[in-house]
């Protein structure tokens, strides 16, 4: 769990730039951050090369860290943290509500963050997957993931253990069934159904409610 | 935690031992890196113009307007960008490579003119965001001569049917004759001629999706005449060589960059054509593009399982002995042939006389393309319907006819081994067969049903080609490269699993370097359920020959290194090598509302020795479910009167979800059969391979009716019952 802000080693005059932008426009430094593999900018590109179209300034609180960032009207919650945040860890596999890879969690409930307006999230607290794990400790249902095979190819996972994590933190303790209920919004075409209720469900008989 | 059943093999060190992902951490934490996760400086997006029409000249187009568009860097249109996807079309549906690029006949360009199928590809647009480059493409004006089209194969070929190429519908093979595709044994005539009885029927599959999570992207940089290319491919050497040869390049000059692919299901073990409009538009805009489909755009150009019709005519004596079976089938590959368009299954027989003639059709559909064991599924369900229907009207046990009837070895043909009547009476015996299928079919009183139905097979599993580096410091940490990808099966963990137990090391003291072609040797990809086989075989002969270097001269010292790398091409000295597996299945037919409820699934497989029994349990029941959604649900439906695709994205096209798993029991029978890595065989492809023909002989079973067409939707089974 690489440190998010420690990104601005790059000589990449355009980062240097946005970045001062960015501090000037008094926003967090969480902003400006690196790809790990590639180490190589992420920021996005100067003002020059940026759509024209209207913004609006929302604030809200991503993983514990606050933010504000200046959003296009037609952008989605999904895009602000993909594009604007780097958290990556969210995916789109449909962006129309059909299968849930971008659910993340919004004032407690689990939403498709392809269907949220990033206007509607003013002011919202949101956890995404890269928020689960705290002090480089997997969460429950993280480990199960991990011990059972949660992930095939892994691109429903961070959407599957949205959910879970808050069904778990209602239901401390759920039986597959309930499981079932919980994550029928949460498509995977690897078809590792199984394995994910079962980890699930063991996650809730480990912790008894410390998910 | 349900876990499967080994019988047969005690576990090595590594090998054999239920083992987490060597990435798991990275997958539950979000630092996987799919290909839409990576930015690079200046980055602009692309999206794609698709064709509104099944089939429709392009008279003129004008992107003045979106050229115009503030923030537009590139546009690209069949006027501008001429360049031929190699691997989109090829005369006989084989593998791509030089000698099939040159002699194919009908060639696929990235933008086409006629457009061939709603979802072709008209125009592509780079620009700074992709706001801002889908405005632009509702800002390309096209003129459009719609021509008449055609979506079914057996209209397709009828005389007068719209015209998809000018040489007519039927696929050319790889020689561009126009002829189907004929496999004849022996006498089927004589066999006919011999047999008691003679049973026919038609049976009808229908076209569906791979469906993958990951929607379709290409991220395309170049560095003078280098292309860097992050494309979520099942094949990262295969997608290299197909696009430097398609752009005109040395394989040196393309970097093909795949570590996590969110699900294959085949077909992608290749370049795709959003490599292409990716590499083509960067280079004219001078700046990386990131190409993005949308989930419709991936619906519609990135193809699915061929829809078949298959006519089958099967010839038996009174005592349950097969002498004869025929098919005659048609697959709509769409208007370009990608694949084969293969309906395999009838090989598992015996019987000595044995015709099929296969018609690979165009029509104006989305192509079809390889979807996990492309020619199986479908063919399976219609030859062993048949074989189920002929067993139960002579009035035998379909799993005594089929112990009577299936192929075996010979002295002309003999296997590196054979497990068929273990795994059938072993599925048999657990499931409890004899007392769950119902010897009159449809005898369960009052409207809910029961019945059961059970399907067998065997499947490739032979011996390949591919390499691997292995490389071990000072310090005694081992890195081993290979050209794997991880689209899901877990080839990464596979491979460390195959390379620790070779160098007697755990598991923790080998990194694995994969997904990168520039980091990594050749590897076959991800596709045929080779990668263990293959790849893997290559690691256990690079690690031999690291053992024999370090037995030798020591340890390297300092900062010196060893490194052993093999490119092993192993045989089966002239036998078959196969996996087998059985499926049973209960299910619970509720005829009133048409409902299908899985009550019981019991799985047998051998594969050879298995790696890892934790991603090989989820190997089995995945590929079971996919099965069973081809069985019970899926269909990708086309409007007949406007050719337009009614089901193109997840919430039409009734995939499985959570609340419609029921358990799957998984047993291996282990063997090592002294070929493969440690015996390793094919498992990836056998689960998909028999469900729907279970399902199928279950429902049958459960109501009295054959359903001859897949899926066995609610509006079917409601049809058969009125
Ligand atoms: S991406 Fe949001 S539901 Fe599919
Ligand atoms: S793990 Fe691949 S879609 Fe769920």
């Amino acid at each position: 769990m690489g440190d998010k802000n420690k990104a601005d080693t790059s000589l990449n005059p355009k980062q240097r730039s946005r970045r001062e932008f960015l501090e000037n426009a008094g926003t967090t430094a969480a902003l400006a951050s690196a790809v790990p593999v590639l180490g190589i900018s992420t920021a996005q590109a100067q003002s020059d090369t940026e759509s024209t179209a209207a913004k609006t300034r929302i604030q809200l609180t991503v993983n514990g860290s606050r933010h504000s960032v200046d959003v296009e009207d037609r952008w989605t919650l999904v895009e602000v943290l993909r594009d604007q945040l780097d958290l990556t860890g969210t995916k789109i596999g449909c962006d129309r509500s059909e299968c849930g890879a971008c659910t993340v969690i919004m004032n407690g409930k689990p939403v498709y963050s392809c269907s949220q307006l990033a206007v509607w999230a003013d002011g919202a607290q949101v956890t995404t997957v890269e928020g689960l794990a705290s002090g480089g400790q997997l969460s429950a249902v993280q480990q199960a993931f991990v011990e059972n095979n949660g992930p095939q190819c892994g691109f429903c996972t961070p959407g599957q253990l949205m959910t879970a994590t808050a069904l778990l933190s209602n239901n401390a303790t759920p039986n597959a069934d309930e499981v079932k209920q919980a994550l029928v919004g949460n498509l995977c075409r690897c078809s590792n159904y199984n394995a994910i209720v079962e980890a699930v469900v063991m996650a809730g008989e480990r912790s008894g409610g410390a998910a | 935690m349900s876990e499967a059943i080994h019988i047969g093999l005690d576990p090595l060190n590594t090998i054999g031992n239920a083992t987490a992902r060597v990435d798991a951490v990275e997958r539950v934490t979000g630092e996987a890196k799919y290909s839409r996760d990576f930015k690079l400086p200046g980055m602009l997006y692309a999206q794609i113009l698709r064709s509104p029409h099944p089939h429709a000249r392009i008279r003129a187009i004008d992107t003045s307007a979106a050229e115009a568009l503030p923030g537009v860097r590139a546009v690209i249109t069949g006027d501008n960008a001429s360049v031929v996807w190699g691997a989109g079309s090829v005369s006989g549906g084989r593998q791509y490579n030089d000698p099939t690029k040159d002699a194919t006949l009908h060639r696929r360009y990235i933008f086409n003119n006629p457009l061939r199928f709603v979802g072709d590809s008209v125009a592509a647009v780079a620009a700074i965001d992709r706001h801002t480059a889908e405005q632009a493409l509702a800002l390309i004006k096209v003129d459009y001569e719609e021509l008449p089209f055609v979506l079914e194969p057996e209209a397709a070929l009828e005389p007068g049917a719209p015209q998809v190429w000018p040489d007519g519908n039927l696929c050319p093979d790889f020689r561009n004759n126009f002829e189907p595709m004929v496999s004849n044994l022996g006498d089927v005539e004589a066999g006919f001629a011999e047999a008691d009885q003679i049973f026919e029927e038609r049976y009808e599959t229908s076209f569906i999706h791979n469906a993958q999570m990951e929607p379709r992207a290409a991220l395309a940089h170049w560095e003078a005449d280098k292309l860097t290319l992050y494309s979520p491919t099942q094949g990262i050497s295969n997608c290299r060589h197909d696009t430097a040869r398609d752009l005109g390049l040395q394989d040196h000059q393309v970097r093909i960059i795949c570590n996590y692919m969110g699900g294959g299901f085949g077909n992608k073990n290749q370049n795709q054509d959003a490599d292409l409009v990716a590499a083509t538009l960067s280079k004219q805009a001078g700046a990386p593009v990131m190409l993005e489909f949308s989930r419709r755009d991936d619906w519609l150009g990135v193809h699915g399982r061929w829809p078949t019709v298959q006519y089958y005519k099967i010839g038996a004596k009174n005592d349950g002995t097969v002498t004869a079976i025929q098919m005659r089938g048609y697959s709509g590959m769409g208007p370009y042939r990608k694949n084969s368009g293969g309906i395999s299954g009838m090989d598992v027989y015996a019987c000595p006389n044995r015709l099929r003639s296969i018609s690979p059709v165009y029509t104006n559909r989305t192509t079809s393309g390889n979807f996990r064991a492309p020619s199986e599924p479908h063919g399976f369900y219609g030859v062993e319907s048949m074989m189920d229907e002929v067993a139960y009207k002579l009035g035998v046990d379909p799993v005594e006819f089929t112990l009577k009837n299936m192929r075996r070895p010979t002295d002309d043909q003999p296997f590196t081994n054979y497990s068929l009547d273990e795994v059938i009476t072993r599925g048999a015996e657990q499931f409890d067969w004899a007392s769950r299928r119902k010897t009159t079919p449809g005898s369960d009183e009052g409207p809910i049903k029961r019945g059961s139905g059970f399907s067998f097979m065997m499947f490739r599993a032979g011996v390949g080609t591919s390499s691997a580096i292995v490389r071990v410091d000072a310090q005694r940490q081992y890195t081993l490269f290979v050209g794997v990808t991880d689209i899901g099966p877990g080839a990464k963990t596979t491979m460390g699993m195959i390379a620790a137990e070779e160098l007697g090391v755990p598991l923790d003291q080998v990194e694995v370097v994969a997904g990168d072609t520039d980091r990594c040797p050749y590897s076959v990809g991800e596709s045929g359920s080779r990668t263990t086989i293959q790849t893997g075989y290559a690691v256990m002969q690079a690690a031999k020959d690291l053992n024999q270097q370090i037995a030798d001269s020591g340890m390297p010292t300092g900062s010196d290194v060893l490194i052993a790398s093999a490119t092993p091409n192993p045989s089966t000295d002239g036998k078959t090598r196969q996996c087998f597996g059985a499926h049973f299945v209960e299910v619970e037919v509720d005829t009133r509302i048409g409902t299908t409820r899985i009550v019981k699934y019991t799985t047998v497989h051998e594969s050879g020795r298995i790696i890892n029994p934790t991603t090989a349990r989820d190997q089995i029941r995945g590929a079971t479910l996919q099965g069973i959604g081809q069985a019970l649900h899926e269909d990708l439906l086309y409007d007949p009167a406007s050719g337009q695709p009614l089901t193109t994205g997840y919430y039409r096209a009734r995939h499985l979800t959570h609340l419609d798993i029921p358990e799957i029991d998984v047993t291996f029978i282990e063997v090592d059969d002294g070929y493969g890595p440690f015996g390793a065989k094919t498992a990836g492809e056998a689960g998909i391979i028999l469900a729907p023909a279970a399902l199928a002989n279950a429902i049958s079973n459960a109501i009295g009716v054959r359903m001859t067409s897949l899926p066995i939707s609610r509006d079917k089974i409601l049809e058969a019952m009125a």
